[in-house]
């Protein structure tokens, strides 16, 4: 049971979000914003922190994903009712799976700044796909609210995209955080540790590298594929190529994990609290200003705290807490 | 001649002109991976200064865009140099992941800037010198002087890399880092200089581009310009400048071919095609010729 410890703060912090937005007046989205956030960099943290590998193409899981939601939704709600979105989840899921492998046993031979162009080029070439031939919709995209509405009512569809896509999330950064901590105890935690410092020695030493990198980048696009099927096609009712394959989201999930400290099991929750807390409050004070404020602090973060914030409490802090803060 | 031949042929012809600035728009994007390996994310939005210069200074000056250029260059100069010292320097052994993102908010910044005083608004001018008639086509001078300046440019840039002191020292640097800081060769400061080099050609080409997009001169111009250096840096070998320029010339080609060609599959998007063709050429390269189409790595 001690190797389960770390999970416990994981847990009370996305237990209290839950409840601050549940039980007081106007903080569910607010809080439902950090949980998307700290999601987001749970799962781009399980590829990118074990790996070291920086997917510049991540956010064309999420897209797939909430492509495999909206097929789901938008052509078989006649046959299906309700049970569309289960249905939409595992479809997301299975199409970023897919995604994932094909695109991981191809790019994953390339190293460094190849491999972060090549995924750029993948998310770029899909999107591109989609709108030059007119599939799923093209550039028009699918809306779903129709769908949704007949197989759930004018009500359920309500709850389904104001409460239920949101407390979906906070289920898919526990899995995640979950995930991360089985893996950082394995032996697989060890296998991508030295992966990470020398993957060369790591190879001499029979490690089988591109296992485990295909294994961490599957798990990564796989989750987030849901994310996308969550917090884009169930929440926001639509999905537009131009909305869903937009490069920010790649670049709010590196920001994310960098702040909180790559390759930890807390470091992306903190990154994404901060990061989510710092754009809502930046959006609300200074309206339309917010990237021009966040580009500079952006800078300063990473020249004066590369290491991130947990990266941070671990160096100043006795060794009698490492184990906790993973 | 049929008349889709002849479109076709005319569009090649202006995909070879508009090939040269995009080789020199990615040459500055090569010699900064190539010197410092560091990916430039942010590539498009110093594209972007460079066409607001030139606008700026055509519109309230009439400073006709060719004369622009030094003036973009010398920008460039500046906001590379102040780039590199404050951030870029500290995170020369730094993982991608930080450069990555270094690069992207700097982009973020000029944008955002670029934005607060200029304004969100399409903007652009025309400049019209005469045109050129050829047999099916007739070429705008501008756009002629555009190429010859951007062949100048990488031709001037070659001869101070192979010739001057600063461009060997450059080299020397790319065999081996090490060995040229023994050799008394101030690294930071060729890093510097090869940087500000980088980002100055990169504003300058952003003036010649204004030629060839009428009303496109906005803050967030830049995105789809560093997408399509990504791919010309690619086509060149990613680390080398000449393989660029040259990647430009076969990218304005593709780009152009492509267009004629997908605009005559009935139910095809000819525009975003040709940017998923391109895009496939990319990842295509990468896996089987990561050195370039033409082998150069380095200069």
């Amino acid at each position: 049971m001690r190797q389960y410890i770390p999970f416990l703060p994981v847990v009370a912090i996305y237990g209290t979000l839950f409840l601050t937005g549940l039980l007081l007046e106007g903080m569910w989205q607010p809080m439902a914003l950090l949980a998307f956030y700290g999601a987001l960099g749970q799962v781009f943290n399980i590829f990118l922190g074990l790996t070291g590998y920086v997917d510049f193409g991540y956010v064309a899981f999420l897209a797939i994903g909430s492509y495999g939601m909206a097929i789901a939704a938008s052509s078989l709600y006649e046959d299906l009712g309700w049970w569309i979105v289960p249905t939409g989840f595992v479809l997301a899921f299975i199409m970023a799976s897919f995604l994932s492998i094909a695109v991981g046993a191809i790019a994953l031979r390339l190293k460094g700044a190849y491999f972060a162009i090549a995924t750029i080029g993948v998310s770029e070439g899909l999107r591109y796909l989609i709108e030059g031939t007119g599939l799923w919709g093209g550039s028009m995209g699918i809306i779903v609210s129709r769908p949704l509405r007949e197989a759930f009512g004018r009500e359920g569809a309500n709850s389904l995209s104001t409460f239920w896509a949101d407390s979906i999330l906070y289920g898919i950064a526990l899995v995640a955080a979950f995930i991360t901590l089985m893996i950082l105890k394995s032996r697989a935690g060890y296998a991508f540790l030295a992966m990470r410092e020398d993957e060369e020695a790591a190879r001499v030493m029979g490690i089988d590298t591109t296992r485990y990198k295909l294994l961490a980048f599957f798990i990564s696009a796989s989750l987030g594929g849901l994310i996308g099927a969550s917090a884009w096609t169930l929440k926001m009712n639509y999905v537009f190529p131009s909305d869903v394959f937009d490069i920010v989201y790649t670049i709010e999930a590196i920001i994310i994990v960098l702040l909180g400290g790559s390759g930890t099991l807390l470091g992306p929750l903190v990154g994404g609290l901060v990061y989510g807390a710092l754009k809502y409050w930046l959006a609300v004070t200074f309206p339309g200003l917010q990237l021009l404020l966040f580009a500079p602090l952006i800078l300063v973060i990473i020249v004066a705290f590369p290491q991130g914030i947990i990266g941070i409490l671990r160096e100043r802090m006795g060794s009698a807490f490492r184990g906790v803060i993973l | 001649m049929p008349p889709f031949l002849i479109a076709l042929y005319g569009n090649l012809l202006n995909g070879a002109i508009l090939g040269a600035v995009y080789g020199m728009m990615t040459m500055g994007l090569s010699l900064i991976f190539g010197v410092l390996r560091i990916v430039n994310v942010g590539h498009g939005a110093f594209i972007m200064v460079g066409a607001y210069t030139a606008f700026f200074l055509f519109t309230l000056y009439g400073i006709p865009p060719l004369l622009a250029v030094p003036f973009s260059f010398i920008i460039g100069m500046g906001l590379g140099a102040l780039f590199f010292y404050t951030v870029i320097k500290r995170l020369i052994d730094s993982p991608e992941l930080t450069t990555l993102l270094a690069t992207f908010s700097f982009g973020v910044l000029l944008e955002e800037v670029a934005k607060l005083l200029w304004g969100p608004d399409y903007r652009g001018f025309n400049w019209e010198v005469g045109s050129l008639h050829l047999p099916f086509v007739t070429i705008p001078l501008e756009k002629l002087y555009a190429f010859l300046a951007s062949v100048s440019m990488a031709l001037i840039l070659y001869i101070w890399f192979k010739k001057g002191r600063s461009g060997m020292a450059i080299r020397a640097i790319m065999e081996d880092r090490e060995g040229a800081s023994c050799c008394g060769i101030n690294v930071d400061g060729m890093y510097g200089l090869s940087f500000s080099i980088g980002i100055a050609l990169t504003v300058a080409s952003g003036s010649l581009l204004t030629l060839f997009i009428p009303v496109g001169i906005h803050p967030y111009m830049g995105g789809i310009y560093t997408l399509k250096a990504f791919v010309i840096a690619v086509l060149g070998g990613l680390s080398s400048p000449w393989g660029a320029f040259f990647g430009g010339f076969i990218f304005g080609l593709v780009e152009n071919g492509a267009y004629s060609l997908f605009g005559l599959v009935p139910g095809l998007e000819p525009f975003s095609m040709t940017y998923f063709a391109a895009f496939l050429i990319l990842l295509i390269l990468l896996l089987i010729r990561p050195e370039g189409l033409l082998g150069a790595n380095g200069g």
